[in-house]
């Protein structure tokens, strides 16, 4: 089962509601047969704009983050389901990837242009690029070739 | 095609009506002949061509000469070809004829000597046979070999991965404890925010300022991190 990850704003509520809230939420996905890894709370704080959701203007929400591991096939089931609690102001689902593997090559980019790597490769590529030219110091007194 | 005639002076006085008034008498050919698919013009329609009358004396004597040149041919060609097969037949100029015990020898050699010519390569492709199936064997020993250290790595691979996720079952949050996972998560909010200097100090936190000021709101690990980040950068 790929890993996905649950964020979702709750609206302003009271401490038992948010609780009764989460549970049910949690309570869909491990009915569904997910496995909840991690379950976090980002604060309470003001939207960063009015929302209007189920027929209600909401201007302070509390955020939240469950990972799960689930079937991609439940993916759209539990956006559906929780498009519609009516607790919930925003959601959306998204897919853990693997963190991409990088190097840091900042003190490479911060040389000037002719010490760069890739700098000399265009130089490379321009300079085979170029059309041959008769060198006048060959030895010979004619041009050799078609003009 | 513009084909200026000869003799315009001339043509002008014979045929003033033809050229109407033009100063310069123009013919126009369009064509050689007439076209093939033109009739027969009809002042020519009826016309039958005159047979030309032939002397019979003539005549005659050329049937004669004629019948003569025919008839020596005829009996030359006649004469070289009977020649030409007679020749075939007899001579031996261009083979050798052989007597039936020399020919038996004949072949006798020819096939002694296909036989040697068959041992010999029979006996290089043996080698090169052989040659091809050891390389053959060593080739098949060889993938045997990467495909059982791929399938090894493969399981290791899978193995990690098992051992990883049986050490995070124990944190997974199921209906037993999801009430204690909930209480726990309201109990200490997660924040990701940080800011950096340009020094590359890390101030880990939504509000947190350089110099310890503002409302750390991160866990514990985070706060000892921010604090050692905060002092490096004093």
């Amino acid at each position: 089962m790929p890993s996905y990850e649950l964020a979702m704003v709750l609206r302003q509520m009271s401490r038992p509601e948010i609780v009764s809230v989460l549970k049910r939420t949690a309570g869909t996905l491990l009915d569904r047969g997910c496995v909840i890894r991690k379950l976090e709370n980002l604060g309470t704080r003001a939207l960063p704009h009015k929302i209007s959701e189920h027929g209600i203007v909401h201007r302070e929400g509390t955020y939240f983050n469950i990972s799960f591991d689930a079937a991609p096939t439940k993916i759209s089931d539990f956006m559906e389901e929780f498009g519609r609690d009516i607790d919930i102001v925003r959601r959306r689902i998204f897919k853990i990837e693997e963190p991409e593997e990088f190097q840091c090559t900042l003190h490479e980019e911060m040389l000037p242009p002719a010490y760069r790597k890739d700098v000399q490769e265009m130089i490379d590529i321009a300079k085979r690029k170029q059309k041959r030219k008769f060198k006048y110091n060959s030895g010979l007194d004619y041009y050799p070739f078609q003009k | 095609m513009l084909r200026t005639t000869t003799g315009v002076l001339a043509r002008l006085t014979i045929n003033e009506s033809k050229t109407s008034s033009s100063a310069f008498a123009l013919e126009f050919v369009r064509w050689r002949r007439k076209p093939r698919w033109l009739p027969v013009a009809k002042s020519k329609l009826y016309r039958v061509p005159e047979r030309k009358e032939q002397n019979a004396e003539e005549r005659a004597e050329l049937m004669r000469l004629h019948n003569n040149y025919k008839l020596q041919m005829r009996s030359l060609r006649q004469y070289l070809r009977e020649e030409v097969l007679r020749l075939n037949v007899t001579t031996t100029a261009d083979h050798i004829v052989l007597t039936p015990e020399q020919e038996e020898a004949e072949f006798a050699r020819c096939m002694q000597e296909n036989e040697t010519w068959n041992q010999k390569i029979a006996v290089e492709r043996n080698e090169r046979l052989l040659k091809e199936r050891e390389r053959q064997a060593v080739e098949i020993r060889e993938r045997l070999e990467a495909a059982r250290v791929r399938e090894e790595e493969r399981m290791e691979r899978i193995e990690e991965i098992v051992r990883r996720e049986k050490e995070l079952a124990k944190t997974f949050i199921t209906h037993e404890n999801l009430e204690t996972a909930i209480e726990q998560a309201l109990a200490n909010p997660v924040d990701y925010n940080f800011s950096i200097d340009l020094q590359g100090n890390i101030y880990r936190g939504r509000t947190t300022l350089p110099g310890g000021k503002g409302t750390p709101a991160t866990s514990g690990v985070q706060d000892t991190e921010v604090q050692q980040t905060i002092e490096a950068s004093n």
